[in-house]
């Protein structure tokens, strides 16, 4: 029995659970469309959040409505069985008795309503059709997170949950699995709920991020505000990075470059083949950016007009965070504390940045 | 050739259909009760586990006393059969089978209970996720995960049941073709001084029991990996 | 200095069995239970520094533990044969010796056998009567004699079951899993039955006479005490106790 609420769209979901030794106490609306990552370090709810979010945590008060239709509430609460979701688990977990295709069919079959998915979708998606009929024991550990990716995919979920898929990855499986990860951002509009504690990960392919501390929610909202924050400690540091979306504007074949535009500027970065008109993400460290006064001669191509927003010390004494906007986009430079003071940084100054790498995070040749 | 006499196949066609229907009914019995200590939290799963596990310890003198006071006239199970009109159970066949499904049930829902233990909670979540109901998941996921268990605990629960003799002694009333097991007629032929019969039905046991334990130790380990 | 500890140790647990003068076991049939105790508790009065233990079992099951070297000093038979068949292997230091004839009865927990004859066993409503298993058991091949020469065997067949001796026999009809059984008299007339129910005493034309006997086995060999004992059962209290629990003495017989 579905009870439908006032809220049509979106995901509100409100728990409480009170263990020995942790507690859980978040009250969050999500969008029910693009990525969402729910990030934070080991023990900070996250993976608990998204076992309420699927039912398999039976033990919790609360209330979740995804898109009007009421999952759980005081009264009653939908089991997982009957929840339309995909879930993929941290270790792989498939079913060993099965044969990959079998897995792949198990929930299938059980689904019995219209496949917004199909099966021949989820297997090219995921580059698996010439492993259906092995076993699980005869995969690779990549191979066996993308049937189990498929997997979920094969039950046409209306909600993907995943549970940190890469964690249980060395460098080179991840590499193998993220492209995947990205074609399914592009190629359906299944809304994601991610679980990661990689900034990385999270960089090339979340929309919207919740982070999580101690069982609550410390921080939501979109991927490039969140990142230019500068009051989280999971995101500030050695790594800490800005992301932005952008498009490609021109291709300079000679040099090998293309020049991406985003909210306020530009960019130039290496050629990837990517065809003029194209969506990117690219990411900058804060150790990458410079500030100066003046712009003068320089191996350094990127050069942005921008005015201070904001100043923050690092984890580092000797070090400190400057945010940049340049138009309507946020940039982090990380200057010395002696390098700031000579160059007497207050907010409102306008500065001149210099970007000396940028990182293509997310981008897509289909 | 005339190895063994009527009486000695007799003792043995019995003792093969008392361990498959005692193996059968525990199958039943001891599945939900091996999954239920497998994965319960309360707190009485201990003294519901050394409920199960206490015909491993007890002398089969105490069961079979016991299940004679209790399947007697005055006993409580005894009362019930005869207001069923089933009479008495001592003396017959399906209370040799009574006696025996209390007297191997560790050896059914040990193994088992492992073995769920050891499927342990994870696939069955990832069953949920993927639409299917607890009893669903149950005998799609956790038994075929479970099969090397179920193996075993077949294995053991039919050959325990063969082996099976002091409880027998103690409520059969050594009638043949009802109560008198091998194990009985062997005591039997001993005791009537009888040692040729004694060692050809003993023989035959022996090797019935080392191809048992042969076939549970080269097959089981290989289960999953020989696919 | 942690080896010499052990040693020590291991010395002080075994040498009480080691150093004890004198310790006699005996293997006896289950309708001597009672008999025997009494035996063993009045010679005990006399013989103070003497362990005497008491295994009881069935006839057969000793005849086989003792050929196959069981240590029991006296071996007293429900039948004489087992022990003349002892006697024979070269496994007595003594004659055989005839100490008692059995008798069998019939006797129930919840029906009054002091009034029922063999015949009475034909009753329909006796569904189950318990004899001692007659390929081993002495008692138990008597009661098949008394059914047969008594022309019921035929008829009452069906309704038997077989304890493995003569204590499991009446332990059935105890229980009332049995309504009724053939057992010994001299079970029957220990309080532990007789305050269940009287017998009935089947008459000993019936069946070949059960006699029983007793032999000092080899291995009591030079153990004075177990030679004492086997004299204390010729004694008069011995035999005082014998005739109590009903059984019957061979020079009574020779009386008779």
């Amino acid at each position: 029995m579905r009870i439908k609420a006032t809220n049509m769209t979106g995901i509100e979901a409100r728990f409480q659970i009170d263990w020995p030794g942790f507690t859980l106490d978040v009250d969050l609306q999500l969008p029910s469309r693009g990525v969402t990552a729910l990030f934070g370090h080991s023990g900070s709810g996250k993976t608990t959040l998204l076992r309420c979010i699927s039912g398999l945590e039976s033990t919790t008060k609360g209330r979740l409505v995804v898109d009007g239709d009421v999952w759980q509430d005081d009264k009653h609460r939908i089991p997982t069985h009957k929840r339309p979701i995909g879930y993929v688990f941290q270790e792989v977990n498939l079913f060993n008795h099965l044969s990959v295709i079998n897995n792949l069919r198990y929930g299938m079959q059980r689904n019995g309503k219209t496949q917004q998915v199909s099966l021949d979708q989820a297997i090219m998606l995921l580059g698996i059709d010439h492993l259906l009929d092995r076993k699980p024991d005869h995969l690779s550990g990549g191979e066996r997170q993308r049937v189990g990716i498929a997997r979920a995919l094969a039950v046409s979920p209306r909600l993907l949950l995943m549970d940190e898929p890469l964690a249980a990855l060395d460098l080179k499986r991840k590499q193998e699995i993220l492209p995947y990860l990205e074609r399914l951002h592009d190629e359906l509009d299944i809304p994601v709920i991610y679980v990661s504690h990689s900034p990385d990960e999270v960089a090339r392919l979340a929309d919207q991020l919740v982070v999580m501390n101690e069982g609550k929610v410390q921080a939501t909202g979109c991927l490039a505000d969140m990142f230019a924050r500068l009051d989280l400690p999971f995101l500030v540091g050695e790594n800490a990075s800005i992301v932005l979306d952008a498009i490609v504007g021109e291709l300079d074949k000679d040099w090998h470059m293309v020049r991406v535009d985003f909210d306020g500027g530009s960019l130039w970065i290496m050629d990837h083949g990517l065809p003029v008109g194209h969506r990117v993400r690219v990411g900058i460290l804060a150790r990458d950016v410079s500030l100066a006064e003046q712009p003068g001669v320089s191996s350094i191509q990127n050069i942005l007009r921008g005015q201070i927003d904001a100043i923050a010390d690092d984890r580092h004494p000797g070090l400190m965070l400057v945010r940049v906007k340049v138009g309507k986009t946020l940039f982090l430079a990380r200057l010395t504390k002696r390098a700031a003071t000579s160059l007497a940084v207050v907010q409102g100054q306008k500065v001149w940045l210099q970007v000396k790498s940028v990182a293509l995070l997310q981008y897509n040749l289909s | 050739m005339n190895m063994l006499s009527d009486g000695d196949l007799q003792a043995l066609w019995l003792t093969v259909r008392l361990a498959t229907i005692v193996t059968m009914i525990l199958l039943i019995i001891g599945t939900p009760i091996a999954w239920w200590l497998a994965r319960t939290k309360t707190w009485w799963k201990g003294p519901a586990s050394a409920v199960v596990a206490l015909p491993l310890v007890l002398p089969p003198s105490v069961l079979g006393f016991y299940l004679l006071v209790v399947m007697g006239p005055n006993g409580p199970v005894g009362q019930l059969t005869q207001t069923l009109g089933i009479g008495l159970l001592p003396f017959t066949f399906w209370g040799l089978v009574i006696a025996s499904v209390f007297y191997s049930l560790p050896f059914m829902v040990q193994p088992l209970k492992t073995a769920f233990e050891a499927v342990g909670d994870r696939p069955l979540e990832v069953a949920a996720t993927l639409r299917a109901s607890p009893l669903d998941a149950f005998f799609t996921v956790a038994v075929p995960l479970a099969a090397p268990g179920f193996l075993t605990a077949s294995i053991l629960t039919f050959a325990h049941t063969v082996g099976e003799f002091g409880v027998i002694l103690m409520i059969g009333g050594n009638l043949p073709g009802i109560t008198r097991v091998a194990s009985v007629q062997i005591y039997d032929h001993v005791e009537a001084l009888e040692y040729m019969q004694a060692h050809r039905l003993s023989a035959v046991m022996l090797i019935f029991s080392f191809v048992v334990l042969l076939a549970l130790y080269m097959w089981r380990p290989n289960a999953n990996k020989s696919y | 200095m942690k080896l010499i500890q052990t040693i020590l140790l291991f010395c002080t647990l075994i040498l009480p069995l080691v150093v004890k003068a004198e310790k006699i076991t005996i293997a006896a049939a289950s309708d001597l239970k009672f008999a025997m105790d009494e035996i063993v508790t009045a010679f005990k009065q006399t013989h103070p520094y003497d362990e005497v233990d008491v295994v009881y079992g069935s006839s057969g099951k000793f005849h086989t533990q003792i050929q196959q070297g069981a240590p029991y000093d006296l071996y007293f038979s429900a039948d004489i044969k087992y022990a003349q068949s002892l006697a024979s292997a070269g496994l007595a230091v003594s004659d055989v010796k005839a100490y008692a004839f059995g008798r069998i009865v019939l006797w129930s927990a919840s029906l009054d056998a002091s009034k029922m004859t063999l015949d009475s066993l034909l009753d329909l409503t006796i569904s189950r009567i318990a004899i001692a298993n007659p390929r081993h058991a002495p008692y138990g091949m008597r009661a098949v004699e008394a059914l047969k020469a008594s022309g019921l065997w035929d008829k009452l067949e069906p309704k038997l079951v077989y304890g493995e001796n003569i204590a499991h026999t009446a332990q059935f009809v105890q229980t009332g899993n049995a309504q009724i059984g053939i057992v010994a008299l001299a079970l029957a007339v220990n309080p532990e039955l007789s305050s269940k129910g009287d017998y009935y005493l089947i008459p000993d034309t019936l069946h070949t006479p059960l006699e029983q006997g007793f032999i000092i086995t080899k291995l009591a060999e030079g153990k004075p005490a177990v030679r004492q004992f086997a004299n204390y059962m010729s004694s008069q209290p011995a035999r005082a106790v014998m005739i109590h629990y009903g059984f019957v003495l061979p020079d009574e017989v020779a009386g008779n």
